[in-house]
């Protein structure tokens, strides 16, 4: 069986497919008017999609965290143990992780120096990602250490570093960096590292999301500060991922703009070709509409005809933009696959329906201009 | 019964700043069977007359009716209508559509009419013009005589009562218009449908059954044969 068997059942289908097929050249470059116009709709939403979702990925751990430290009215110098377990309290399932901090100078065996940031805290995982070696729930012994510092160093797991005076064993090497202020070199140690500390420097609270940030910061701030009294410092950046967001939706609304202009600019080359082809054609419209073709019948032929047009162009221009779109994802996510999320793929189907929409508004004066001239006037051509 | 009949019909139309008066007062009928060829020179008010009877135009004045119904304010969708089920059409230049093949074309009046299936009177029609051996051929790919054999196909696939000519022989050779006027005569008894043919060619006065002549918009004497 045929396309045109199939298409025979549908009349309209039939004339149009066989009209398009007539001038081959001519509905190319209209689709292809089309296909650029999806490439440029769906490819810039999804570029806009990419955006978001790696810098959602890249702030992610920063908004729903909550640092604490001691605010300027604090009776002493840090936070003490029963300000943590009341913290605890407050935070319920979120983990509540104290810390203590200083820093030090490490030398390579060649003699090279490097100041590091130490860190002494026991639920390591929570704050560190390990990038090689193992991530310990409780670190009690070991260390930590910037992947970029050991490399600096010459260090690799199972060496020692040195902190006042005492070995401890590299036990894995985390990132470099995430969030803001990162990057640096660092050095995490069990709490027992720096025991002749009395009380913790920062606390951080790691929230689900960031409304549970900004939920546990209001909590806290209420049961610790009194009035103007500021006893603890309660730092969260719920606030500023919410910016970033709403910035990038902006972002993605001016990307889907522009390129809805090159489907405007699409849908009036459909309108021009198609008018073009039944100014042509008015001869044989006006043929069928002697043989009692009725004007419903060759409306519906010539919109189907445009419909075609948006139809072709519209997937092509959707398969193109997926290419597209995985080479994007695969330069900024570095995951090409990611392209397949309903946040990004769905502007595939923006952009496939708005060409079947705009090329049906393009057919539509053409077909009624065609549909509704006399046919005593049409035949004369 | 005559099957098309026009009474004094009257069509004017503006051209520009002036008012042409194409027919100026016509009587006319045709009965099924019946071959008439209207004659006259050129501008004088055939073709117009020839729309008319066509229900492609409506009249100024004047009555058409249509086996004995009076169609005259008849809407456009109406006319349509009418045309589809009761006039066949064959132009000079065969207005053939160039994408479809011989079949598909005798059956694009019935197209998009799902309520009957006239492929195999197509077929027949077209084995009758002799044509049987051209059913999948295009326009194309046909000499100047099939394509109006075709084109004479399509105007009787939907069983009209009245086949319409305009110059059917105005664009062949001399054999090959012979053979055409031929084929209507025989169809016309077959079919039994009444021919009213505007021409100017000569020959074709051998074949038919009465005879107009229009000059000025105004019929001046008819020849029966």
């Amino acid at each position: 069986m045929s396309v045109a068997d199939v298409l025979w059942r549908f009349p309209s289908a039939l004339m149009a497919w066989r009209n398009l097929g007539r001038n081959r050249v001519r509905t190319g470059l209209a689709a292809l008017g089309i296909v650029i116009g999806v490439i440029a709709i769906a490819s810039l939403g999804m570029a806009g999609a990419a955006i978001q979702q790696q810098a959602t990925t890249d702030l992610g751990g920063l908004a729903s965290e909550v640092t604490v430290s001691a605010g300027e009215d604090s009776e002493q110098d840090g936070l003490t143990d029963d300000q943590v377990a009341e913290m605890r309290a407050i935070a319920g399932d979120a983990p509540v992780v104290p810390q203590k901090s200083n820093a030090t100078r490490l030398t390579s065996r060649s003699g090279e120096e490097v100041f590091v940031s130490v860190t002494a805290v026991e639920q390591a995982n929570v704050l560190y990602n390990v990038t090689t070696g193992d991530s310990p729930d409780r670190l009690e012994s070991g260390a930590l250490i910037s992947a970029s510092t050991a490399e600096q160093l010459g260090l690799e797991i199972g060496d020692p570093v040195e902190y006042d005076g005492r070995l401890y064993r590299i036990r894995g090497l985390i990132e470099s960096g995430g969030g803001f202020g990162g990057g640096g070199n660092e050095l995490v140690l069990p709490l027992s590292a720096l025991s002749d500390q009395q009380y913790y420097d920062t606390v951080t609270i790691e929230a689900s999301d960031g409304d549970q940030a900004t939920a546990i910061s209001e909590d806290l701030e209420e049961r610790f500060n009194e009035g103007d009294e500021e006893v603890i410092s309660v730092t969260n950046f719920a606030g500023v991922q919410e910016n970033i967001d709403s910035f990038l939706n902006t972002l993605n609304l001016a990307l889907l703009g522009i390129g809805s202009i090159s489907l405007v600019v699409a849908s009036v080359a459909i309108l021009n070709v198609m008018l073009m082809s039944t100014i042509e054609r008015r001869g044989e419209i006006g043929v069928l509409r002697a043989v009692g073709i009725r004007r419903g019948e060759v409306l519906r032929m010539i919109l189907t005809e445009a419909a075609f047009l948006g139809v072709i162009g519209g997937l092509v221009g959707a398969l193109v933009s997926l290419g597209v779109g995985m080479l994007m994802f695969d330069l900024i996510a570095d995951d090409a696959l990611l392209v397949f999320g309903w946040s990004s793929f769905r502007y595939l189907f923006y952009g496939f329906g708005f060409a079947v929409f705009a090329s049906l508004l393009s057919g539509l004066y053409p077909a009624w201009k065609a549909a509704n001239d006399r046919p005593v006037d049409a035949l004369r051509g | 019964m005559n099957v098309i009949e026009l009474e004094d019909v009257v069509k004017r139309y503006r051209s520009g700043e002036e008012i042409i008066e194409a027919l100026k007062g016509v009587d006319f009928q045709a009965d099924r069977g019946e071959m008439v060829t209207v004659i006259g020179p050129s501008g004088s008010g055939k073709s117009t007359m020839l729309n008319i009877i066509g229900l492609l135009d409506t009249p100024t004045e004047g009555t058409v009716r249509l086996d004995g119904r009076n169609v005259t304010d008849f809407s456009e969708d109406e006319l349509t209508e009418e045309r589809r089920s009761g006039i066949g059409f064959v132009f000079q230049d065969f207005h053939l559509l160039p994408m479809l093949t011989a079949t598909e074309n005798v059956e694009l009046p019935s197209m998009w009419d799902t309520s009957v299936d006239r492929h195999d009177r197509a077929i027949d029609l077209l084995e009758r013009v002799g044509l049987g051996d051209r059913l999948e051929h295009t326009p194309k790919q046909l000499s100047g005589g099939q394509k109006q054999r075709v084109a004479i196909a399509r105007a009787l696939i939907n069983e009209p009562d009245i086949l319409l000519a305009d110059e059917p022989t105005g664009n062949l050779d001399q054999d090959t218009g012979e053979t055409i006027l031929e084929e209507l005569t025989r169809l016309k008894e077959e079919e039994d449908v009444a021919i009213v043919a505007v021409t100017h060619d000569e020959q074709m006065l051998g074949y038919t059954d009465s005879t107009v002549r229009i000059v000025d918009g105004v019929i001046q004497e008819v020849v029966p044969a």
